[in-house]
């Protein structure tokens, strides 16, 4: 009896071991399947995230040790008027780059939407072609354009209307122009593409419902497109708003490696202290104050697409 | 045997993934420690053979034909073979200093710049003590100042030894200079302009006469003046000097001075129409260093009025690179030895004649080939003698690991005096800046 129920333990246990192996295996064999990812991700993700936290704390040029200063970090760049102007040309090229183009795009994709419009293959290509070229090639070029030189394109352009010429790279509102120009340029296409996908999900019932109804166009955009578009306007509403946080490549070439206070970026004025001064514990602390402003302009986002949608509901109603 | 699949699966994802995190064009190569080096359009050259001894890495940058110099070093040595990495001046750089920091990946043999090389002098532990190989011994064979800035200030640890210079001359525009009625051979211009008040008499010539402007912006002016100043922005304890020392304020006043008599442009350093107006004329000198023959020739290639003379009241150097041994290195003195014979005046005098470096050792200049060199685009001047005084007038000045950032500050302090802010209130504005910035 007692052997009997000691060889059938034996055989569940054994049983359930094998059971347990394979289901252990399983699992080996699924994280393997993705631990390349999360490998790579905590060397070149994790781990820079939390140093550059660390290394808020210290002053460290990177060839000699590292040296605890508690918050100074902090205390030199709230100190330093250009660090304030950093944020602040950051905010308005991001409201002069994206703002315009979140509208210009919805209205390029109604337009390429419409069934008015022959060639639609071209015209999509066209505009989405700014989006894959280089972005260093962009800024070379609008540089080019926005010379300060009085015989460059812009200024010669200015100049029919009798405008003096403006010193592009130099002025308090010539580089934030040209700056967000290149913003507006190259991103536009993309998120016409976006608002495009969006719209070509809407059903056609809707605005023939609407048509018959006597509906104009403007309100057709205003009551069907937008509403229906919402999640995709809080998408592209939002990686437009990080992007605009972290333009940089366009200053860096437009206004040289260092920038200048008409155009430097936070994101530049961070490069600037890490690369080309090897000042990393500043330029750390500007990451992490660069992190919070994040955060909250994402969620102010938030809030607000949140409620477009929302007051067009009532004013149905 | 599933773990070493697992690793090796693992480690062949990381090399597809390494090998394509540079782009599209990326080359994966490996250096002589196996360490995987992903760069965009890093030429990589081999020499020697595959089963030599000893294997020497070098990293480089710009255009040096070193290493088809080398070849025939390896031929004579065959125990050794080199590989020779070279990238723009940025990368190389910025690969360089990943490498020092990190301790490791970093070759036997390295370039800097000479913007670059004070930021590393408090870095001893990184680096060789050449003069441990040595290097006293090949001392004599370079000009004083040039060796001077490749040690640290009490000159008894050698980070690197001296490859090209670049002393700096008064390039102009012989056209420009005959319609504004001057002289227009460059003797006859060395005579005319000895002084800066010489210059600034030629400026209000050419403006009155021919409407050019005399230099092409406030930087090029600038760095003549500061670089005949006996200090600059630090003294050697590395301590700020701006406000004590009357030279460097000196220099900025001046150039003030001629940007508000309308004597400099305003085309900046390295711009499309800086380049451009090197064949168009828009201004009537450029104070710049011999390696700026190049650009010139490439951004004015039909031009056949640019001439060279001498700067008013003595030259400065502005370029070249110092070649170290980081001390991450197993072969310091196969590295040395191989310096040794590649930075000698023979091997100069061949990149001299080979891409144009200005040669750091002052025997070349009293080589027949080097003092009888003229260049047709020059009007068939003797340019290397004019270069050549130039280099022997330079005198070694301290400038400290800061210097780039007091720079930057100052140079952009005079793009706004040109833009109309007062020079005065902008000389405070520098200051404050400069405190701002070396405080961190």
């Amino acid at each position: 009896m007692a052997e009997e129920y000691s060889a059938q333990a034996e055989k569940t246990s054994q049983k359930k071991k094998s059971a347990f192996s394979r289901r252990t295996w399983d699992m080996i064999a699924g994280y393997s399947f993705i631990s390349p990812f999360y490998i790579l991700f905590a060397v070149f993700g994790v781990f820079p995230i939390f140093f550059s936290f660390y290394l808020a704390f210290f002053r460290w040029d990177g060839l000699n040790p590292m040296e605890f200063v508690g918050f100074n970090n902090f205390v030199i760049i709230f100190n330093d008027p250009l660090f304030w102007k950093s944020i602040y040309n950051t905010v308005i090229i991001g409201l002069m780059g994206t703002a315009p183009q979140l509208v210009v795009a919805l209205l390029l994709a109604f337009a390429l939407n419409s069934v008015l419009l022959k060639y639609k293959g071209i015209f999509r290509l066209a505009i989405f072609l700014p989006y894959v070229t280089s972005i260093v090639a962009v800024a070379i070029v609008f540089s080019v354009i926005f010379s300060n030189q009085e015989s460059g394109l812009a200024n010669t352009f200015l100049g029919f209307f009798g405008v003096d010429p403006i010193t592009w790279t130099r002025s308090e509102w010539g580089a934030k122009f040209a700056i967000a120009a290149m913003v507006f340029w190259r991103w536009v296409g993309y998120n016409t593409i976006i608002y495009l996908a969006g719209m070509q999900a809407i059903p056609n019932d809707l605005y023939e419902a609407a048509k018959m109804d006597g509906a104009t166009v403007r309100q057709q955009i205003w009551h069907i497109t937008i509403p229906m578009l919402k999640p995709f306007i809080i998408f592209s509403v939002f990686t437009a708003t990080i992007g605009a946080l972290q333009v940089f490549a366009e200053p860096h070439i437009f206004q040289g490696r260092g920038g200048r206070p008409e155009g430097i970026t936070i994101v530049l004025y961070l490069y600037r202290d890490a690369f080309g001064s090897n000042f990393f514990g500043t330029a750390s602390a500007t990451a992490i104050v660069l992190f919070f402003i994040i955060i909250i302009f994402s969620s102010l986002n938030m809030y607000f697409t949140n409620r477009i949608g929302r007051s067009k509901k009532v004013e149905v109603k | 045997m599933k773990k070493f699949g697992l690793t090796t699966t693992l480690v062949f994802t990381t090399m597809v993934v390494a090998a394509c995190g540079g782009g599209g064009d990326s080359t994966a190569t490996q250096d002589n420690d196996g360490n995987v080096v992903a760069d965009n359009e890093a030429e990589v050259t081999d020499l020697g053979s595959e089963d030599a001894e000893i294997e020497l890495s070098f990293w480089l940058f710009g255009a040096t034909g070193y290493p088809e110099l080398a070849a025939e070093y390896v031929e004579e040595n065959p125990d050794v073979s080199i590989t020779f990495q070279e990238i723009d001046m940025e990368d190389h750089h910025n690969n360089l200093f990943t490498a020092l920091s990190a301790g490791s990946g970093a070759p036997d043999m390295a370039a800097i710049e000479v913007s670059e090389i004070d930021g590393y002098k408090n870095a001893q532990d990184r680096f060789v003590n050449l003069y441990e190989m040595g290097a006293d011994e090949i001392e004599g064979d370079y000009l004083d100042w040039v060796w001077e800035i490749g040690t640290d200030v009490e000159g008894d640890f050698l980070f690197g030894i001296p490859t090209d210079i670049g002393p700096t001359v008064m390039f102009y525009r012989a056209d420009i200079f005959e319609e504004a009625g001057l002289p227009s051979e460059p003797e006859e211009v060395e005579a005319l302009i000895q002084t800066w008040d010489d210059y600034r008499d030629a400026a209000q010539t050419v403006l009155d006469e021919t409407g050019v402007v005399m230099a092409p912006n406030a930087e090029t002016v600038y760095n003549a003046k500061r670089d005949q100043a006996p200090e600059q922005y630090f003294n050697e304890s590395d301590e700020l000097i701006l406000e004590q020392s009357e030279f460097v304020k000196q220099a900025y006043d001046d150039t003030a001075q001629m940007i508000e008599d309308g004597y400099i442009g305003d085309y900046g350093m390295w711009t499309p129409e800086w380049g451009a107006a090197m064949d168009e004329g828009s201004y009537a000198t450029l104070l710049a260093p011999a390696w700026m023959q190049g650009v010139i020739k490439g951004n004015a290639p039909d031009q056949e009025n640019w001439r060279i003379a001498a700067l008013p009241e003595g030259a400065g150097n502005w370029g070249g690179s110092w070649i170290t041994v980081p001390s991450q290195t197993e072969h310091a003195e196969e590295a040395y030895e191989f310096l040794k014979w590649l930075l000698a005046p023979e091997q100069q005098l061949k990149a001299f004649e080979n891409m144009g470096l200005f040669p750091s050792a002052p025997s070349v200049y009293e080589m027949p080939e080097f003092a009888e060199y003229t260049d047709e685009y020059f009007g068939g001047q003797n340019t290397a003698e004019v270069f050549a005084n130039a280099a022997l007038e330079v005198e070694h000045i301290h400038k400290g690991a800061q210097y780039g950032e007091v720079n930057t500050e100052i140079l952009e302090g005079l793009n706004n005096v040109y833009d109309g802010i007062e020079s005065e209130e902008e000389w405070e504005d520098i200051l404050s800046r400069v405190q701002q910035r070396i405080s961190r």
